[in-house]
Parts: C-alpha cells; sequence; structure tokens
C-alpha cells in the first residue's frame, strides 16, 4: 500500500484532469473546483491506488465519482427551488463560446455538439476518442458494463455524425 | 476465412480507436477494402477523433493554476511531518542562503583549480543569489531576448530559457556566473509564494554521454543535475524532491525539443 502518490505524475496529470473536468461540467471555473476536490479525494484515498497502476485512469475515475455525487446534489436543490429545470443537456455548456484561438471554424462547432450530447455519451467519448482509454478502462471509470459503453459510444457518434451533416439552425446563436 | 465474418457495430469502433488487436485488426481491414459503406464509417469516426483532438488539445498547454498544483502538491506536504511551516521555511532559506553565499564564494576562491563539483557549484550559486532580494539577476525577464542574446554570446553556444509558467513559476531575470573555466548561466524562476529555483548552465565540463537524471543536497539545497554531451544542466531550489524531478523533466523537454528545432551546428 503506498503511503503517498508519485507527485510528478499527479502533476503531469494535472492538465488532462483539467480537460476532463471542463468537458464534464461545461464551465472553466467549476471544472478547476472539480478538479481541486478530485485531488484532494485522492489524496484522502491514496492508500487504494495501487503502485505502478495507471495513475491517470484511477483519477479519472475518482473525478468522475466526485462529479456524479456533487451533480445528484445540484439537481436535488433545482428540484426544490425550480420545476422548470429541464434546460437540456446543454444547458450550462460555455465552453464552445469561449472559442479555441484556433481560426478553424469547424473545431468551435464541434465543441458546441459535444455540449449537446447527453453527459453519460460525452464521457464515453471523451474517455475513447480524446484519451484514448481502452474500453475496459472505461467501463472501470465509469462503473458500468463494457456493453454500457459501447452503447453510449456509438450514440454519441452517431450524434455527432448528423449534427454535423446537418448544421443545427441553433448553432449560429451559439456562436 | 475468417475475413468473412461479418463486422459488428463495436468491431468497426474500436479498429478506429486502434483497440483491436493485430491478428483482429488485419481481419477487419480486409473486410473494409471489400465493403465501402463500411470504410466510409470508419474513415468518419477517425475524422471525428481527430477534430475532437484539434479542437481539445490545446487546453493542456494552458497555464496551470497555483490553487491546483498546491492541490497536488500541498497535500503531499500536509502528510510529510518534516516540512517546515512555510514561513519558517522562507526565514531559514534566507539565513541559510546568506550564510552559503559566503562561505561559498571563498570556498570558491580557495579551491580556484580543485573545483568543487557541478552539483554543489550550482547549489551554491543558487543559495547566493536566490536568497538576494532585491537583486537577485543581472537582467530581468522584461528583457528576456536580450537575456538570452547576451548570455549566449559570453557561453558561446545558444542558450534558452525554459518556459515554467504552466508549473506556477515565472521567469525572474538572469546572470553570467563563474563556471569552472569559462563563465556559466543564471536563470532564476519564481512562484507566488515567492519561492525561488534557478537553472545553472556550464559548458566546461568533460563530455559525456550520460544524460541520467542525478540527485543530490547540497547544504539543505536540493539539486537536480544532468549531462548533455559537454553541457551541464543543474535545477536547484528549496523544494522537495518530487516537485523539483517534476520541474526539472519539463526543462530537460524542453530544452531537447529547442535543440531538435535548432540547426545543426
Amino acid at each position: 500500500m503506498p503511503e503517498t502518490l508519485p507527485h510528478p505524475d499527479l502533476v503531469a496529470a494535472l492538465p488532462r484532469l483539467r480537460r476532463y473536468a471542463r468537458v464534464l461540467t461545461g464551465d472553466v471555473h467549476r471544472a478547476d473546483d472539480l478538479v481541486q476536490d478530485t485531488l484532494a479525494r485522492a489524496w484522502e484515498k491514496r492508500r487504494l491506488w495501487q503502485a505502478g497502476s495507471d495513475l491517470r485512469a484511477w483519477l479519472f475515475t475518482i473525478m468522475h465519482n466526485v462529479h456524479v455525487n456533487q451533480f445528484t446534489m445540484r439537481q436535488r436543490e433545482y428540484a426544490h427551488a425550480s420545476l422548470d429545470a429541464d434546460d437540456g443537456p446543454a444547458a450550462g455548456w460555455e465552453i464552445a463560446v469561449r472559442a479555441t484561438q484556433s481560426d478553424r471554424v469547424e473545431l468551435s462547432e464541434v465543441l458546441a455538439q459535444v455540449g449537446r450530447l447527453p453527459a453519460e455519451q460525452r464521457e464515453v467519448l471523451m474517455l475513447a476518442a480524446v484519451e484514448e482509454l481502452r474500453y475496459e478502462e472505461i467501463s472501470a471509470v465509469l462503473g458500468v458494463p463494457i456493453g454500457t459503453v459501447m452503447s453510449r459510444l456509438s450514440r454519441a457518434r452517431e450524434k455527432l455524425r448528423r449534427m454535423t451533416a446537418e448544421p443545427s439552425p441553433t448553432l449560429k446563436v451559439v456562436r | 476465412m475468417s475475413a468473412n465474418m461479418p463486422l459488428s457495430d463495436e468491431d468497426l469502433h474500436a479498429y478506429a480507436d486502434n483497440q483491436l488487436s493485430r491478428e483482429r485488426a488485419g481481419e477487419v481491414a480486409a473486410t473494409l477494402a471489400r465493403e465501402p459503406a463500411l470504410a466510409a464509417r470508419v474513415a468518419e469516426i477517425r475524422r471525428q477523433n481527430a477534430l475532437l483532438r484539434d479542437a481539445l488539445d490545446p487546453w493542456l498547454g494552458e497555464p496551470l493554476p497555483r490553487e491546483l498544483l498546491s492541490a497536488a502538491a500541498g497535500s503531499a506536504a500536509r502528510i510529510r511531518p518534516r516540512w517546515l511551516p512555510a514561513a519558517l521555511a522562507v526565514a531559514a532559506s534566507l539565513v541559510l542562503g546568506i550564510g552559503l553565499g559566503w562561505f561559498g564564494r571563498s570556498e570558491m576562491l580557495e579551491l580556484a583549480g580543485t573545483p568543487v563539483t557541478f552539483q554543489r557549484q550550482a547549489a551554491l550559486t543558487h543559495a547566493l543569489y536566490a536568497a538576494d532580494a532585491n537583486r537577485p539577476v543581472e537582467v530581468w525577464a522584461n528583457e528576456e531576448e536580450r537575456l538570452v542574446r547576451w548570455l549566449s554570446k559570453r557561453l558561446n553556444f545558444p542558450l534558452h530559457a525554459p518556459n515554467l509558467n504552466g508549473l506556477g513559476f515565472a521567469l525572474v531575470g538572469g546572470r553570467l556566473v563563474a563556471g569552472n573555466e569559462k563563465p556559466g548561466a543564471l536563470f532564476m524562476y519564481e512562484n507566488a509564494d515567492r519561492q525561488r529555483i534557478s537553472l545553472f548552465v556550464r559548458k566546461d565540463g568533460e563530455p559525456s554521454r550520460e544524460t541520467a537524471f542525478r540527485y543530490a543536497v547540497e547544504d539543505g539545497v536540493g539539486v537536480f543535475y544532468w549531462i548533455d554531451e559537454d553541457c551541464g544542466y543543474a535545477l536547484s531550489g528549496h523544494l522537495d524532491r518530487g516537485q523539483l524531478l517534476a520541474i526539472a523533466r519539463v526543462v530537460y523537454g524542453q530544452l531537447a525539443a529547442a535543440e531538435a528545432a535548432a540547426p545543426k551546428r
């Protein structure tokens, strides 16, 4: 049982944790809060990390759980506060608005479209396509069977494909 | 032939994501060659992947906020009782730095001809200048370009000041320092907690094929040092080993990238 976590590896994982958090929350500030909570949790749980195993995947797992817990709590708050909490999946997704530094319009468009995916599909897509985790690892990170991973991935990609094929009218509003 | 096996949806995704065994990937490729519609789906998945990475990879280069760096390291400090409280550490390093500085200077003078080890020289130089609140460097970072040009000229080879903003350390500036027989260069960095680290560069050592990182503690100053051909680099500071190593890796990576990009000399 490790008494400590490898600090250099932790620092090296930070940019990816931050990016994953942004995709989960859709908000730069909430993302950094989530990373901070994840790091605190990781240190609390450091005895559970198996030295030599993939630290990054372990951190993604913690982040997923922290996020799900916080999200569930927030949903309860919303339910108490108002009845029209259903803003659709893109609610609070502000990342695409802060356009990437690139001139490629398609890049900010793809970000906007990722924001329209349901959170569970967005997560799988992110881990498979961008972080290049193996499907078994994704299944472990999210705590769902591999069949669920595959069907979410398939649906995410199909939606993204249709969105690029026929640009949605709301796109203009978002950008 | 197994190549005639029908392809499942999972096969297409796993193939596009490079997750199949070599054998199975070969079978899928053979089928795709005969099925343009399926091949187009794979191409579409790969196009999406590339697009997503192009859109999201630039985020990885953004500087990290200090709160996150301390959340990654601060907890590490908390579980190590041997760490001094920050204020005490700063005070101690000031006293130690000034003491070391003078001691170091006389030692270097006395030992002319019998040079101190590279790592010790780096630690002493760091302690001497990092403790200087007002004049730690000769040329400040606002003239970075001039600084690098000047030091490159004096050391007679192209230098690079690594960018450590992503790790929370900003360049303070640099100065010319005593090497062995030729001059050396010192780049100093500081974080928001006013902790200073410095990169010492010297090119008059013995040529070496060894590029492994080595670590030493010289009078309380941690030093990661490595030799790249005939050029010695040392990163010194009052940080713990893990923090210093993480920074040394970044420095090494940036210098290697700069060298790869430079025209052959």
